[in-house]
């Protein structure tokens, strides 16, 4: 739940964290929770707006579900622990789209009887 | 598969959760420190940027523990987290953990113990097949009646005799005597079991003259024919002839109550015996045909019994023979004693669960604020009830590890004190069945009484409850009520164990101080047997057996004699007599009584007192006139209104003329079948007066100091130089015969005695605890009564009256209960009624007294209550 100053942008909608996480590495290999938000941020235009530590509980899941791996790295001296889609996960992204599709489907049939 | 994969990061996860919690705090923290910095390159003061980026992440916290959640070990976290909390309680209160373990480790192993005993004793099968099909008749019987039974049966599918005999083994270093099977071909057949090697008797081997074939036990096998499996056509020399071996049984088989090494026909060894039909000496076991009921068998027998005493009224007259089925037969006397025990182990299982039960609510009612502190701090319901369910579990589990223990040595223990009856059980175990159920019954007990206040308080009105705690509430009226109902219930149980043991103990005692009419101390016991080759006139026996006695009285400070059968021994011949001078009896009707041939001074050697006349004297011998000695039971009996001495007796239906034997003395009765049965009327007679060759055993009585091993060398050696060839066998001594006597009432009162122990404690336990929480808890309103004058006194009666009424309810309760309940246990009572006044009284005193202590523990605390410490607290 985003207080304060970030009260401007949407929350995203449930259940599509796991979505969005999971474009966002098949487009870009391996990244770190940090550049995770900043993308899920970026290319939504900035409308969705992740409460950036709840991107973790999400990777732990999808860590126990084998869609990604961790591994630690270093960039420019820093320590990074870098996440990757593994083959399990590289499947996930249309499955969870149809679910994803589905939702938004019976959403706008509910808007269009009102 | 998928879920088998996950499950195994899950399971790696959580090896390496301390790795992974790492890198999640720290991969958050570097999170949170790269948008600060990106803040800071943004303009932003250092504190602002700190904020904001914490601001931007969320509650670290939270995520953490939903992180964490994610991993699905929550629940075992939270298990693992009650454990140690529970365990933690535990210690910091060592007396309610004990008390409370002891309590559930007593009953869950006493239980476990006495039903592992009663399962395999009451309810495990017969080691044969189709076992629900076998029978045994109650009464002995001959072979011609058996022969007659087995022709016009039409229930009956198979059944044969069996009389066990003791027979001269030669073929080893020294003689010695083996139990022997004089079978009919029937018999073996009937159990269904077939050989190992060989094979059994058949009928037609089962005539007179038939072939001396033999068939042997295993043990037998293994010991003397050192297990050949070429055993088959060997011959044996058993009591002067030789026997073929013809089949050898397998390990597991025994007969029902009989134990004998080898199995011959009766017809071939034993040819005199087998035509009797008057004499009832074979102990006859049967089948059902499939399908046939206990009761339709038993109107087929009942039909054949007056059919035979209709054509043989001189010995069948009074035929009744009664059908049991074979374990009840088994299981008959230790049944009523095995049935009580384990009515003595379920109340002490339900006083041990009342007393958990009480302990716990106790504690609970006790913890009851911190309950309620921890549900207003926001503790779930489920979570409370969990935690409290935790710590009853760990209770019951200690207190189940400490009752398995407990189960197996008492089982162990059972075993080796456990009577003779029980002898053929071999294979008592503690049974993994038993101990699980029980162990079950203290988990429910401690999962109920454990959850009820964990329960209350997640429910209760968490302001409410704060105040009621802190005003120091008794907690609950139902708790209250409930409790004293349990110390209410655990003294009625433990009063009916403590009347059943009572009742026991007494009868024990009673049985103990029994007089045997003997001397039991310092006396030596052994059976010797003459074989029928050498010895079958009775001149040789009597020579034999006066040069046995006159070198044993040779030997320094040894005073023996001899008897056909000891007293306590479990042997006697009956004979049925006539009375010279009274009016004919029928043929069929004559008094019995048992006889008994002695030699030397028997009567001074067992220091049997002569009441009337005199004993017998070395003139009593052959060619003398013939002599009696006859008990007080004869007298009282037969001779009540006259005077015994010179009245002239002989055994009934002899060929030929009467052989009178003139009564010369009277002798005091002795116990002769066991301290617990009544005296029978008895006749001795000298040996050597005696025309029945067939009396060719005796038991020596010895009377000496030095019962040492090498004395019993002695008396070998002085009798193998009479007969090398004569084997000494069941050496006792007479103390060990009376232990035997007792045994059975000695097992029973040790045990019932422990229980009502058991029970007393539990229930001292229990009412201490009720008083001393009572107490606890009126500490406050004990301080207002003293601050208002009351004195210590006043103190004392207010506390002690409180627990005076819980006992008195259950001493009430008991007594109503032992009433009814003691009868059950009337067959094992010796000379007491169930319902002894003196002791049901001392019992409720004992009681009374045990309540009383419990009660004035707590109550000297409240005596010494500070008024001002107590209100303080208001």
């Amino acid at each position: 739940m985003s207080r304060g100053a970030d009260l401007h942008r949407d929350e995203i909608p449930p259940g599509t964290l796991y979505l969005l996480i999971l474009k966002t590495l098949a487009r870009s290999g391996q990244m770190h929770g940090y550049e995770i938000a900043n993308s899920v941020q970026r290319t939504s235009d900035d409308v969705l707006q992740v409460e950036e530590g709840s991107l973790y509980p999400a990777l732990q899941r999808m860590l126990i579900k084998g869609w990604v791996t961790a591994k630690w790295g270093t960039t420019a001296g820093n320590r990074r622990r870098y996440y990757q889609l593994t083959p399990a996960g590289l499947k996930q992204p249309t499955l969870e789209r149809t679910q994803f599709e589905r939702v938004i489907g019976a959403i706008t049939r509910v808007m269009e009887a009102v | 598969m998928n879920w088998l994969r996950e499950l195994g990061r899950r399971i790696w996860m959580l090896a390496h959760r301390r790795q992974f919690d790492a890198d999640l705090e720290e991969e958050m923290r570097l999170h949170v420190e790269i948008r600060q910095q990106e803040h800071l390159q943004g303009g932003m003061q250092e504190d602002d940027a700190r904020a904001a980026a914490r601001r931007r992440f969320g509650n670290v916290t939270a995520l953490r523990e939903m992180s964490h959640a994610a991993w699905g070990w929550e629940w075992l976290e939270h298990f693992a987290q009650d454990v140690r909390y529970s365990l933690r309680i535990l210690r910091k209160s060592p007396g309610f953990a004990t008390v409370a373990g002891l309590t559930l480790a007593l009953g869950i192993g006493a239980n476990t113990a006495i039903f592992s005993v009663i399962e395999s004793v009451l309810l495990s099968p017969l080691p044969y097949p189709e076992p629900e099909q076998l029978i045994a008749m109650k009464q002995n019987d001959s072979l011609q009646n058996l022969i007659d039974i087995q022709r016009q049966t039409r229930t009956l599918s198979q059944g044969g005799g069996v009389n066990i005999e003791a027979m001269d083994y030669t073929g080893g270093t020294e003689a010695i005597q083996i139990p022997a099977a004089y079978v009919d071909a029937g018999l073996l057949e009937t159990f269904r079991v077939p050989p190992m090697l060989g094979r059994i008797i058949t009928p037609n081997e089962d005539v007179k003259g038939g072939p001396r074939n033999i068939v042997v036990s295993y043990h037998f096998w293994q010991d003397f024919l050192s297990s050949d499996p070429h055993a088959l056509g060997k011959t044996i020399p058993l009591s002067g002839s030789d026997y073929t071996v013809i089949g050898v049984m397998p390990a597991g088989f025994a007969l029902p109550r009989e134990h004998a090494d080898v199995f011959v026909s009766l017809w071939v060894a034993y040819p005199e015996a087998a035509p009797y039909r008057g004499v009832h000496f074979m102990r006859t076991y049967w089948r059902l045909k499939p399908g046939v009921t206990l009761s339709q068998a038993q109107g087929d027998i009942s039909t054949i019994d007056r059919r035979l005493a209709e054509e043989y009224p001189d010995n069948e007259r009074d035929r009744e023979t009664l059908l049991v089925p074979l374990q009840q037969w088994l299981t008959g006397d230790v049944r009523p004693a095995l049935l009580v025990l384990f009515g003595a182990v379920g109340v002490v299982l339900l006083i041990a669960c009342a007393n958990f039960a009480g302990l716990l609510m106790a504690r609970a009612i006790a913890r009851q604020q911190e309950f309620v502190i921890r549900a207003s701090l926001g503790a779930g319901r489920s979570r409370l009830i969990r935690q409290a369910l935790t710590e009853s579990g760990i209770l019951a589990i200690i207190g189940g590890a400490a009752g398995l223990l407990l189960a197996k040595w008492g089982t162990n223990v059972l075993v080796s004190i456990k009577p003779a009856e029980l002898e053929r059980f071999s294979g008592i175990q503690m049974d993994a069945h038993v101990f699980l159920f029980v162990f079950g019954i203290s988990l429910l007990t401690g999962a109920v009484f454990g959850l009820l206040p964990a329960w209350s308080a997640a429910r209760a009105d968490a302001a409410e409850s704060l105040k009621e705690c802190a005003r120091g509430s008794t907690g609950g009226r139902l708790s209250q009520v409930l409790r004293q109902l349990l110390v209410t219930a655990e003294f009625a149980f433990a009063l009916i164990l403590l009347v059943g043991a009572g009742l026991l103990i007494k009868g024990f005692s009673r049985l103990r101080s029994v007089n045997p009419g003997f001397n039991p101390t310092n006396l030596m016991t052994m059976h010797l047997q003459l074989p029928a080759t050498r010895y079958a006139e009775i001149p040789p026996q009597t020579e034999f057996r006066r040069q046995v006695l006159a070198r044993l009285n040779s030997l320094p400070g040894v005073d023996a004699g001899m008897v056909t059968d000891i007293p306590l021994g479990g042997n006697y011949v009956g004979h049925s007599f006539v009375i010279d001078g009274r009016p004919p009896v029928p043929v069929g009707a004559e008094p019995e009584t048992q006889t008994l041939s002695v030699m030397g001074d028997y009567f001074r050697v067992m220091q049997i007192p002569i009441r009337t006349g005199r004993g017998f004297t070395t003139m009593d011998r052959e060619g003398q006139p013939l002599v009696a000695v006859v008990n007080e039971e004869m007298v009282r009996k037969f001779f009540p209104h006259e005077n015994p001495i010179g009245a002239r007796i002989d055994w009934s239906r002899r060929e030929g003329p009467h052989q009178w034997m003139t009564i010369v003395g009277v002798a005091q009765n002795v116990k002769h079948s066991g301290l617990n049965q009544p005296v029978d009327p008895a006749v001795y007679a000298p040996f050597s007066q005696s025309d029945e060759a067939w009396r060719r055993w005796m038991t020596l009585a010895i009377r000496t100091h030095g019962a040492s091993a090498e004395f019993i060398e002695e008396v070998k050696k002085q009798v193998w130089s009479v007969d090398s060839q004569i084997p000494v066998s069941e050496v006792h001594t007479m103390e060990d015969l009376m232990g035997v006597s007792l045994a059975q009432q000695r097992f029973n009162m040790l045990l019932l005695g422990l229980f009502a122990a058991l029970a007393l404690i539990l229930a001292t336990v229990g009412i201490y605890g009720t008083m001393a929480y009572r107490v606890g808890q009126r500490m406050d309103e004990i301080g207002i009564h003293i601050a208002l004058g009351a004195q210590r006194r006043d103190v004392l009666r207010l506390v002690l009256g409180d627990g005076a009424k819980l006992a008195f309810f259950g001493i009430a309760i008991g007594i109503a209960g032992a009433i009814v309940l003691s009868r059950v246990m009337k067959s094992l009572l010796f000379e007491v009624k169930p319902t002894d006044p003196a002791t049901f009284s001392l019992v409720t005193i004992l009681l009374a007294m045990v309540a009383l202590v419990a009660c004035y523990i707590p109550a000297r605390r409240a005596m010494r209550c500070d008024p001002m410490v107590a209100l303080r607290y208001e």
